[in-house]
């Protein structure tokens, strides 16, 4: 098992290095000189010599490989540069926006699994009953709607109508567990739906297949209660490619986190790369984008080793 | 004539008309209730769009003061927005951007990323191993993050959103296509090929992409309906259309702002992308199932 964990992680170093490279050169081919924008909003007169001195104190003079490869350097040593547009170090700029991001996330994986499960599994249960047309169908309803759709309705009818819950920004846990609860709910609901959608495909197609194997059949000769044999046989087994496409729906809800919290004014990574993008702060957005590649391989990473919990065959492999 | 050992085949069966191959999916489509129904909402919006010049009550930049963010009514029928334009007629020539925009972005998509996942995939060794491995490396990345990226590299506007989804989908075109050939690329018919001395182009375009090209069309489909919802996002952010032009994500965007006032300046071009996306969906679900029965996913 060390052995194979060694060589996924080591598999997974040339990935991040590629990408690490192209958030780079992408963020080099970005139009406008972010030095003229820094002074820009510091409206201030400087001279050409200021301006040369901020490009040498922000390494911009140098050659592109150069500054790639300071810039990897520092970022492996754990420094990930200072803002262009703030004096702020870039890590203390970002390490605040994890919290909301990650914890909204987490609650719309939940909110997800715990609906999207037992639906995929009663469908698969009962297939062509209408348990399972309805499953059907608000999974392809759900796997279409934009999250402007939830996210507009959310905040009109709970929101602002209802009264229920806030519709904008964010309340850290350590300040009042109840208050961020609340200003959660809305965005991790509308993060879910599509996620939910996903989950509920995959889980019915695949314990459709588990349930036809010869084991379950075996298990149902024998008497076995039909809670049993799903719960005790059929799960684990069908799981596997449950399991992988929740770990792959990641980087679905990174996607889906820049438009939720741009609807809900929350405070994290995903509007933190929004803003940095249109400002043209090379070190935010480079750091901001490396943080999530490296969440998205490392969510793979957890799910290639639950399969060795899932089906010990894999950690032979 | 190749001699090949008994029993085994150079072609894969006998090959049927492409009329009579069109003719047996349209049926096939035309029998499933989601693609019927995805053909059905599909039809209304893409007819909507074709017709805008002659559906439109108004000229989408028409301006009115006196009729600003007016509720439905029979003069509006989605009511008005913030300048008093008829978000009815805006959402029909808005939807002619959004749907040819996301469209030619698939299709780029498809023009670029099937090649090279041809290519890949036939010529495997170090050609195909760098391709995946660059490949891999722009897939760790979120879609809507490389877009956004690059959106904001190439600039604000629409061409360019459009380029930008387009980049972002090159890479599932040439690992479906990849995966594809080599599936293909060790079949008897190939062997007989090379060995009469046919050239590699030849063999990919000749008998290797007619085989190959269904779950393609499949994924374009689906494809269709994620370019749409990333133009919207990336107009939402501010990345896409720029103002007058207006597709239904700059809707979405501007009506944000108006959401407690006139919720119907939000909820009009939303739901058109649900309808667009759903539509799109359900017509890829019956063209896997219509394209490939074997491997019918019919719920």
């Amino acid at each position: 098992m060390a052995t194979y964990l060694l060589r996924r992680l080591l598999a997974t170093l040339p990935v991040l290095l590629l990408t690490s490279i192209i958030v780079f050169l992408l963020m080099r081919l970005l139009p406008g000189d972010p030095i003229n924008m820094y002074i820009g909003q510091a409206q201030a007169d400087v001279s050409e010599e200021m301006i040369a001195q901020l490009r040498r104190d922000h390494g911009l003079d140098q050659p592109l490989p150069v500054q790639y490869a300071v810039w990897i350097g520092k970022v492996l040593a754990g420094d990930l540069g200072r803002s262009i547009l703030s004096p702020q170090p870039v890590l203390d700029i970002l390490a605040p926006r994890i919290l909301p991001t990650v914890q909204i996330s987490l609650i719309a994986w939940l909110l997800a699994v715990a609906f999207a499960l037992p639906v995929g599994i009663m469908s698969a249960t009962r297939p062509d009953s209408w348990a399972d047309r309805a499953g059907t169908v608000g999974a392809l309803i759900g796997a279409a709607m934009p999250y402007f759709l939830v996210g507009g309705l959310l905040i009109y009818f709970v929101a602002l109508e209802w009264r229920l819950l806030p519709a904008s920004g964010f309340v850290s846990p350590f300040v009042d567990p109840w208050a961020s609860l609340r200003t959660s709910l809305l965005p991790a609901v509308t993060l879910s739906f599509g996620l939910a959608a996903v989950i509920v495909r995959q889980s019915r197609s695949s314990f459709i297949d588990v349930l036809q194997q010869a084991y379950i059949k075996t298990a149902r000769a024998k008497g076995l209660a039909e809670d049993k044999v799903i719960l005790r046989h059929a799960f684990k087994n069908a799981m596997l490619p449950v399991v992988t496409i929740m770990g792959i729906q990641l980087a679905t809800l990174f996607s889906g986190s820049i438009v939720t919290e741009t609807i809900f004014a929350v405070p994290g990574v995903g509007r933190l790369l929004v803003s940095a993008i249109l400002g043209r702060d090379y070190p935010v957005v480079q750091a901001v984008v490396l943080f999530i590649t490296l969440v998205v391989v490392f969510a793979n990473l957890a799910v290639d080793l639950a399969y060795g919990f899932l089906d010990p065959r894999t950690r032979q492999g | 004539m190749v001699t090949l050992p008994a029993g085994r085949s150079i072609a894969p069966r006998r090959r049927l008309s492409l009329a009579r191959r069109l003719a047996l999916t349209i049926g096939r489509l035309v029998r499933h209730r989601f693609a019927l129904l995805g053909i059905v909402l599909l039809a209304l919006e893409i007819g909507a769009a074709l017709l805008a010049p002659w559906l439109a009550g108004y000229a989408p930049n028409a301006i009115d003061y006196r009729a600003m963010l007016q509720a439905p009514s029979f003069d509006h029928l989605l009511g008005t927005d913030d300048l008093g334009r008829d978000i009815l007629s805006r959402l029909i020539h808005g939807g002619r951007l959004s749907l040819t925009v996301s469209t030619l972005a698939v299709l780029m998509a498809v023009s670029v990323g099937v090649p090279l996942g041809l290519i890949a995939g036939y010529v495997g060794g170090a050609v195909d191993e760098v391709l995946m491995r660059v490949l891999d490396s722009i897939m760790a990345l979120p879609p809507l993050v490389l877009a956004l990226m690059i959106a904001a590299v190439l600039g604000p506007g629409l061409i360019n959103a459009m380029i930008a989804i387009a980049i972002v989908a090159v890479p599932v075109y040439t690992r479906l296509m990849r995966g594809q050939v080599l599936s293909l690329k060790h079949n008897d018919y190939i062997a007989a090929a090379q060995s009469v001395g046919v050239p590699a182009w030849l063999i990919l375009f000749r008998h290797v992409l007619p085989n190959a090209i269904n779950p393609v069309i499949v994924q374009a489909s689906l494809g269709i309906g994620f370019a749409i919802i990333t133009e919207s996002s990336l107009s939402f952010i501010g990345l896409g259309a720029q103002p007058p032009i207006s597709t239904w994500g700059s809707m979405v965007q501007v009506g944000f702002q108006f959401l407690e006032l006139a919720p119907w300046f939000v909820l009009a071009p939303a739901t058109a992308i649900f309808v667009a996306v759903l539509g799109f969906n359900m017509l890829g679900e019956g063209l896997r199932d219509a394209l490939d029965p074997t491997t019918s996913t019919r719920l």
